[in-house]
């Protein structure tokens, strides 16, 4: 292996990485904070990358507002989504079973309502920024290497919403102990909503990256969504930095699975390596207890 | 089962008999066999899923190795329609011990995200071996179902429908004894009370594998016959509005009801079939019909049928 190919994979580790975190953040903050997985996580994506191309492109006003339109739109959808499709549910014995059947057809509602109301043909987004940027003697474009830089920051708002301010602390409170969390009076319903609209919003972002690397389609979330379901279970949702770490290796171990044995193989060996965790250490790899 | 049920089961199997010679038309035919094949596959997922209390989300993955198992075995490996039906149905059962392994430490969501990966990986292998499988273009042209002298498509249809026919009959037979046996005694035992059945001396993981491998194998025929019928074998076999489709039968029925799964086929393939010119529109319709069922009806149709006439 050449030093220009060990290059070209770090380099494309840490864009997928960027991604996967940003979208794995999101489905680990509603699973810890409501216990169960949100199959229609892929879709905020769509919504998001589908709202900022219609502010951007299709109305022409700049990517900025549509950035904002974008995010805005996913966080309100996300928590209606909580609202109709969870929430109702919370107090049922069977509520992880019922959870995943209602987000999964949330998810299909949210993808025809996407093809209704733009199409099947393929979009794309302008990018972040033009041009190319050269790492390390590696070419990539400006818009990957925007990315690559402002993931650690919007990791870092996060972190500081979560830990660091009252409403994080609540709903870091409700994620922990749902009863205690009630009898001090904090607003459960508006918390899990909130935990919605936060990785809603989280995912519109992954899904702006992912819109101008390729071609947005009603069903682009699909796959990213995958993606995020192996490194939450990777790295567990004990802990904020559990999915984060969990994100860049995968995204290392998909970049070096795609030089080494090809672009057909890679999502064999994700799932392999999902299925092997799960029988290993299905608290994940920097879990603590499991919830 | 009481008289008034077997006169009920008799009345219904007579009628769905006569159906193709009262009404000659193919086309119904044709929905009538896709129903009969969704109701064996939604009622052994009912099984595992709703008996077993085992969320298996690899379900729809037993049925497409079904689907590919017949496609491989009579395209490539030159075997004969009928073995290659009945191989849907060990291989899809040797893929339910398989998925039963890492089943049986797991508890909850754990279980629906291990089973889930695994269905994606069987998806995946099938998409990536496209010199075997047609990759994302699936194969066609399989072989048919011969009698001698005769081929079952002839007659409108006719041997298919009464074939599909007889494997509901036979797998909802099946269910039904499964589930009145001590087996599925003690696989409802450990579904409600898991601790208590252990204690009771009733092993988690034989019954695990028990209830997954007997879920998996009219599952798999399923898949053979449905590939027999098409002549293709698709990707799509593993996709989510055949998913959702599915889970909507399920939850229609209701859980732990075998039959109820079996009548919410027959009127939901048709739903489906008589939409198809609604696009979008009738994902969207399946879409919030299970939302509303699970939010209004939480036992089923079935059960909610069942407490009006009782």
């Amino acid at each position: 292996m050449s030093g220009d190919a060990l290059v070209t994979i770090a380099v494309s580790a840490l864009v997928l990485g960027s991604l996967y975190a940003v979208m794995a953040l999101g489905l680990a903050v509603v699973w810890s904070s409501l216990g169960i997985f949100n199959f229609a996580h892929g879709l905020f994506m769509t919504l998001g990358a589908y709202v900022a191309w219609q502010v951007a492109a299709g109305a022409g006003w700049g990517l900025w507002p549509g950035i904002v339109a974008a995010v805005a739109a996913a966080m309100a959808v996300g928590a209606v989504a909580c609202e109709l499709l969870v929430r109702p549910f919370l107090g049922r014995k069977d509520v992880v079973l019922v959870a995943v059947i209602t987000t999964l057809a949330g998810a299909t509602l949210i993808e025809n309502g996407v093809l209704l109301a733009w199409g099947g043909r393929p979009k794309q987004l302008p990018p972040l920024a033009t041009g190319t940027v050269n790492l390390f003697g590696a070419a990539l474009s400006a818009h990957e290497a925007v990315i690559v830089a402002i993931t650690p920051l919007i990791l870092l708002a996060v972190w500081l919403f979560l830990g660091r301010t009252r409403l994080g602390a609540a709903l870091r409170a409700v994620a922990q102990n749902h009863e205690a969390a009630l009898l001090m009076g904090l607003p459960a319903a508006r918390l899990y909503a909130l935990a919605f609209a936060l990785a809603a919003g989280l995912a519109a972002i992954a899904g702006i990256f992912l819109g101008a690397i390729r071609f947005m389609s009603p069903a682009m979330g699909g796959d990213p969504l995958l993606k995020a379901m192996v490194v939450v279970i990777f790295g567990g949702v004990a802990r904020f930095a559990g999915p984060v770490v969990a994100a860049y290796l995968i995204g290392l171990i998909e970049a070096v699975s795609t030089y080494a044995i090809g672009l057909y193989w890679t999502p064999s060996v994700l799932f392999l390596f999902m299925i092997g965790t799960l029988m290993l250490r299905p608290q994940g790899l920097f879990g603590g207890a499991r919830r | 089962m009481t008289r008034r049920g077997v006169v009920i089961g008799l009345a219904a199997l007579g009628l769905l008999a006569a159906l193709p010679f009262v009404f000659p038309v193919p086309y119904l035919r044709h929905i009538f066999i896709l129903a009969f094949i969704y109701a064996v596959v939604a009622s052994n997922w009912d099984l595992s899923l709703g008996y077993g209390g085992i969320f298996n989300f690899a379900h729809v993955a037993f049925f497409s190795i079904g689907v590919y198992g017949y496609g491989i075995l009579t395209k490539l490996a030159g075997w004969s329609p009928w073995a290659a039906l009945a191989a849907g149905g060990v291989l899809a059962t040797l893929a339910a011990v398989l998925v039963a392994i890492p089943v049986l430490r797991l508890s909850g969501i754990y279980i629906i995200l291990v089973t889930f990966a695994f269905a994606q990986l069987v998806l995946q292998l099938v998409v990536s071996q496209s010199g075997l499988t047609g990759g994302m273009m699936g194969m066609v042209g399989l072989p048919t179902f011969q009698i001698p002298g005769y081929n079952l498509a002839r007659d409108g249809k006719l041997g298919y429908y009464f074939g599909a026919l007889a494997l509901l009959v036979v797998s909802t037979a099946f269910l039904r004894a499964f589930v009145g046996s001590r087996l599925g005694l003690a696989i409802r035992a450990l579904r409600d009370d898991p601790d208590y059945a252990a204690a009771r001396g009733i092993s988690v993981a034989r019954q695990r594998i028990l209830t997954l491998a007997a879920s998996a194998f009219f599952t798999g025929v399923a898949g053979a016959y449905y590939a027999a019928y098409l002549r293709i074998a698709s990707p799509d076999a593993f996709g989510v509005s055949l998913l959702s489709l599915l889970l909507s039968i399920l939850l229609l029925g209701g859980l732990a009801s075998i039959y109820g799964p079996v009548v919410a086929a027959l009127v939901l393939t048709f739903l489906s079939e008589a939409s198809v010119d609604l696009g979008p529109w009738r994902h969207i319709a399946i879409a919030v019909v299970i939302i509303v069922v699970v939010r209004i009806w939480p036992g089923g149709l079935w059960s909610a049928l069942r407490r009006l006439s009782s």
